[in-house]
């Protein structure tokens, strides 16, 4: 009997050859999409559990509240490591790391550099305690001598050619010279580490060996034993503060203790986060390397199952309406003696067969959209053909979404009695298409509502890479590295600032793009308690720096070079005033220091404010900073007044040639720096707009089916009107109407529901738009005049017919 | 005996009256009779014959079908009684446009789950017996219409039913191919003593039966 239906299944389906193709297509669309979200998603999952015991693999994080400011730090204290293995029997290990960014390596001997981006100290216990073997060298003793490194075979190749290194120097940044004592695998791309491929022996590092409790700069992984619970050693690991840090601190602040800490609102809190959570629930100010977040799993997989709803919608809004032509063969089979089941058994066994076929189509979509979606997200998925359980989820998934599109159509039309459809009117069987109209608006609301988010985070970002920042990000060149130079690096500034196309150049390290950052306590003159501290980011500058950023002071001066008292000098953002609980004219004179625990602290005077400017996201408020005098940078920022912006490159790079031979010359466009911020956004906005069409092409395609079918059921009612003198525009207008009506009404359900949707979604950021009365009214044009493009052709074709032809039949 | 229809009453509404479709029918059919409905259109012999093939219902009255009281029957089982024992025969053919002649022929056994030689066998002697052996792999659209008759007759007798149910058999047909599909019914009825009834609107169609039952406005007359 099986073979049976599927011989007539698919002698049916060949038969309707355009409504196979539509169902088909759309099915094998939505599949793709929805398989490739869900091999990304997969992914995503996936994260550091490749490494051994990763699921009793923790790093501790340190909350902070200190001084007006709040810091998530995922790291924690140089000692934190050592004193729980030491003091708590259920840590079993620890490891840390100490990441310093990038740097120039070259061979010894060699006189070429090549840049590292990821480079970080690491306990020498680190191989064992993450299960990583070493290609070449001791897993044990690589990272035990002070300047020894290990080498990821990336980096091992591309810096000697081999994988056999070991024993070979190298040279960072021109001054440290380490020896070669492992090489391994390159870090799984789908792990926190996988942009690292230089490890430093944390020997190397003295400040790892100093019992600080105040600085947090190392990310501290843990080992539980087996058996022990997470959530059992919060109150443990808390307890740290009391027993180290506070006694730490009373060098600093003497008299403090855990009520008067608590007391003051201030706070550390200590907690555990797995490993394998990090790359999604982490929200920490620095991480080893980016993490993703939750937020958008959850997006990407409503995406996903819109898309596969939307598919099957279409699968079963064309099955129905195409039942009009089937409805002469369930009458006639059920006088066969063909019983309900036995239909609805035939028709499944087509729509399972369509969704096979679909399967086919989406995984040769997929394989070949693939390469272009990891390009455009960093990863390197692939779909897993060798297992198993990929199949069996793959294939189970394809008969569920066969079963589930074709059990409506199914019961559908095994209900039809042989009486009505043997009869010939069986457009009665079909019935009259309410629950059809159901889903066409169904599908509509989604559309739209994907319409709406995508204007709304377009604008957003718009609104974003456009809004006032307090500073000028455009025709800024960031010149990296500059420690190449030596002590030449105020000479090259001077020979860059007198260049003609150059209004003024900076040095710093500072820049409201991402790059470095530090926080510091300020107190004001003549107070020493701990409540008072200002907590705020501490900038060096030079005396061009405001100028060449374009930073508008509201009150005092800049940094004036004739002033040798400057070098004592401060100046505030706008941000710091509430803190300091004065107006900006007040402000200036101010004297602040971050010496509290010295006899003559020095203190800086405020001689200007400078209005508030964006150095973060504009996800987050502006916070409390101060800028002062220390030329020692190795950035530098030109801004250039104009001209060719390759020529004015290379005749800055002409100049860096005289001055650092034989060194690279590293630099980037300030507004580009700036858009990496909003890289997340920006890969959002593009994963909606692409998913946004998909879903729009899907709903089309079944627009334009249901426009087919409906023109076909009124083909005598045409006729009848054509005889009757009505034009070929009324009646395209009149086919036409029916549809738009059900835009009409999937456009007023999808406006509140997006409404309230990105508005949640808009609130993650300090700084956003509001979402305007054009969004609606652009998304709701949108969706009306692709569905006039899309049924009007049907509605055309169906008017133009020589009513004769159309009233010939019986 | 057959059936029997005792007092069939069939209406519908329209505009809160009554419009009687079927008017107290009384019917007594023996096996192996060949019977004719005769009436203008709108009289009601479709309806009859669907009441009769229980593809349709009836409001009032009584039916005995083999001893067995259809109107007291359960949906299920009454197309169960259909199935096992009516064969239908339709003025538009209504064979199924997907399948070959073979296939056409195999349907009603396949859904009586018969298997699969025994199907193949009673299959080839009904091509046999109705010397379409040669269309057999064609479809139905490739047939004349007297032959796609010929292919529904055919359908409708090899499940071996008691009963053939015929609505204007030849209506679609030419006077030859009516004359071939109306000896074909009469050779049936008589020399396997397989039972018909069939609607038609040609006096001399009906002549082919034993006896002949006119309608005019649902009623008997």
């Amino acid at each position: 009997m099986f073979k049976n239906y599927l011989k007539i299944a698919w002698r049916s389906l060949k038969k309707q050859a355009f409504f196979t193709f539509l169902n088909t297509f759309g099915l094998a669309i939505g599949m793709a999409g929805a398989l490739i979200i869900s091999l990304y998603i997969y992914d995503e999952l996936s994260y550091d559990k490749m490494f051994a015991n990763a699921d009793r693999i923790y790093r501790i994080d340190s909350d902070i509240k200190f001084g007006g400011a709040e810091i998530k730090a995922g790291e924690a204290a140089a000692p934190m490591a050592e004193t729980l293995k030491r003091d708590y029997p259920q840590v079993e290990a620890a490891v840390r790391f100490r990441t310093i960014g990038s740097a120039y390596v070259k061979k010894v001997g060699g006189n070429r550099s090549a840049k590292e981006n990821h480079i970080t100290y690491a306990d020498s216990t680190v191989f064992e305690f993450f299960g990583i073997d070493l290609l070449a060298g001791d897993a044990k003793t690589a990272l035990t001598g002070t300047n020894s490194l290990v080498l990821t075979k990336t980096a091992a190749e591309k810096h000697f050619g081999s994988t056999d290194v070991i024993g070979q120097n190298l040279l960072l940044d021109n001054t440290d010279t380490y020896t070669v004592t492992g090489v391994i695998e390159d870090m799984p791309k789908n792990s926190y580490f996988n942009d690292y491929s230089v490890f430093l022996a944390m020997a190397g590092n003295v400040a790892s060996r100093e019992d600080n409790w105040g600085g947090n700069n190392y990310f501290t992984f843990i080992k539980l034993i087996p058996g022990a619970k997470a959530e059992d050693f919060q109150e443990p690991l808390q307890g740290m503060l009391e027993r180290y840090m506070l006694p730490w601190s009373q060098k600093y602040f003497p008299g403090m203790t855990a009520e008067s800490f608590a007391a003051s609102g201030n706070y550390i809190r200590y907690h555990t986060m797995p490993l394998t959570d990090i790359h999604l629930h982490s929200d920490k100010n620095s991480e080893m390397s980016a993490t993703s977040s939750i937020q958008n799993i959850y997006i990407l997989s409503f995406i996903g199952l819109f898309l596969i709803i939307l598919a099957s919608v279409n699968f079963m809004n064309l099955s129905t309406a195409h039942s009009l032509k089937r409805a002469k063969e369930v009458g006639v089979r059920k006088t066969l003696g063909s019983n309900k089941l036995n239909l609805v058994f035939q028709f499944l066994t087509e729509s399972g067969l369509i969704a096979f076929v679909s399967l086919l189509a989406a995984l040769l979509i997929t394989l070949v959209v693939l390469p272009f979606f990891n390009s455009f997200t960093g990863k390197s998925i692939e779909i897993p053909f060798t297992q198993p359980l990929f199949w069996f989820a793959l294939l189970g998934a394809t008969m569920l979404l066969g079963l589930l599109s074709g059990s409506y159509p199914a019961f559908f039309m095994s209900r039809f009695t042989p009486v009505k459809t043997l009869k010939g009117n069986s457009s009665e069987s079909v019935g009259n298409g309410r629950v059809r109209n159901a889903l066409v608006i169904f599908q509509f609301s989604i559309s739209v509502f994907l319409i709406i988010s995508t204007l709304v985070v377009f604008q957003q970002l718009n609104y974003i890479q456009n809004k006032d920042l307090g500073f000028s990000k455009d025709q800024v060149l960031l010149i990296n590295e500059l420690g190449a130079l030596g002590s030449k690096t105020k000479a090259f500034k001077e020979q860059i600032a007198n260049m003609g196309f150059v209004e003024s150049a900076t040095l710093s390290n500072y820049y409201p793009t991402p790059s470095w950052r530090s926080d510091t306590s300020f107190f004001e003159e003549g107070s020493r308690d701990q409540e008072s501290a200002i907590q705020m980011q501490e900038w060096d500058v030079d005396t061009d720096y405001l100028k060449t950023m374009e930073m508008e002071l509201v009150a005092g001066r800049d940094f004036n070079p004739a002033y040798t008292s400057d070098s004592t000098a401060i100046i505030i953002n706008e941000a710091t005033l509430p803190i300091l609980n004065v107006t900006a004219e007040e402000a200036l004179g101010m004297r602040i220091s971050e010496e509290i625990d010295q006899e003559n602290p020095t203190y800086y005077t405020i001689i200007g404010v400078v209005k508030d400017f964006h150095y973060r996201t504009l996800r987050t408020n502006i916070d409390a900073l101060g800028m002062h005098l220390n030329s020692n940078a190795q950035n530098m920022a030109v801004r250039m007044s104009g001209g060719n912006y390759a020529d004015n490159i290379a005749a800055i790079e002409n100049t860096w040639n005289t001055m650092a031979p034989g060194q690279p010359f590293d630099y980037r466009f300030m507004d580009e720096a700036f858009n990496t911020t909003y890289e997340a956004e920006q890969k959002l906005s593009q994963i909606f707009f692409i998913f946004t069409m998909l879903s729009i092409f899907i709903a089309c395609l079944g627009l334009f089916g249901l426009a087919a079918f409906n023109a076909e059921k009124r083909t005598k009612e045409i006729g009848v009107r054509k005889v009757l003198g009505a034009t070929v525009s009324q009646i395209s207008y009149r086919l036409t109407v029916d549809f738009l009506k059900l835009v009409g009404v999937a456009i007023l359900i999808s406006l509140p529901v997006g409404w309230y949707v990105m508005n949640k979604w808009l609130e993650d950021f300090s700084y956003r738009i509001e979402i305007g009365v054009g969004v609606f009214l652009l998304a709701a044009v949108l969706a009306i005049i692709v569905a006039i493009l899309t049924v009007s052709y049907q509605s055309i074709k169906a008017a133009i017919v020589n009513p004769v032809k159309s009233l010939r039949s019986e | 005996m057959l059936l029997q229809l005792r007092n069939i009453f069939k209406w519908v509404q329209q505009g809160g009256q009554r419009v009687f479709l079927l008017k107290d029918i009384n019917l007594e059919v023996q096996e192996g009779e060949f019977i004719s409905i005769m009436g203008p259109s709108g009289s009601g012999k479709s309806t009859l014959l669907n009441v009769i093939g229980m593809l349709d219902t009836f409001d009032e009255g009584e039916y005995d079908f083999l001893n067995e009281s259809v109107h007291t029957l359960k949906e299920k089982y009454r197309s169960n009684l259909y199935k096992e024992y009516i064969g239908f025969v339709f003025q538009s053919y209504h064979l199924l446009d997907d399948l070959t002649v073979e296939e056409n022929l195999e349907m009603p056994l396949l859904y009586k789950k018969i298997k699969g030689s025994e199907r193949k066998a009673l299959v080839a002697d009904m091509l046999d017996r109705f010397n379409i052996v040669g269309k057999k792999d064609l479809f139905p659209t490739q047939l004349s219409g007297g032959q796609q008759q010929l292919v529904g007759v055919a359908r409708a007798l090899i499940a071996n039913p008691k009963l053939i149910l015929a609505d204007e058999p030849t209506g679609n047909l030419n006077s030859q191919q009516s004359e071939e599909i109306m000896q074909l019914f009469k050779k049936l009825n008589e020399e396997e003593g397989v039972t018909i009834i069939q609607v038609t609107h040609s006096e001399k169609n009906a002549e082919y039966g034993s006896r002949i039952i006119n309608l005019l406005d649902g009623r008997q007359i």
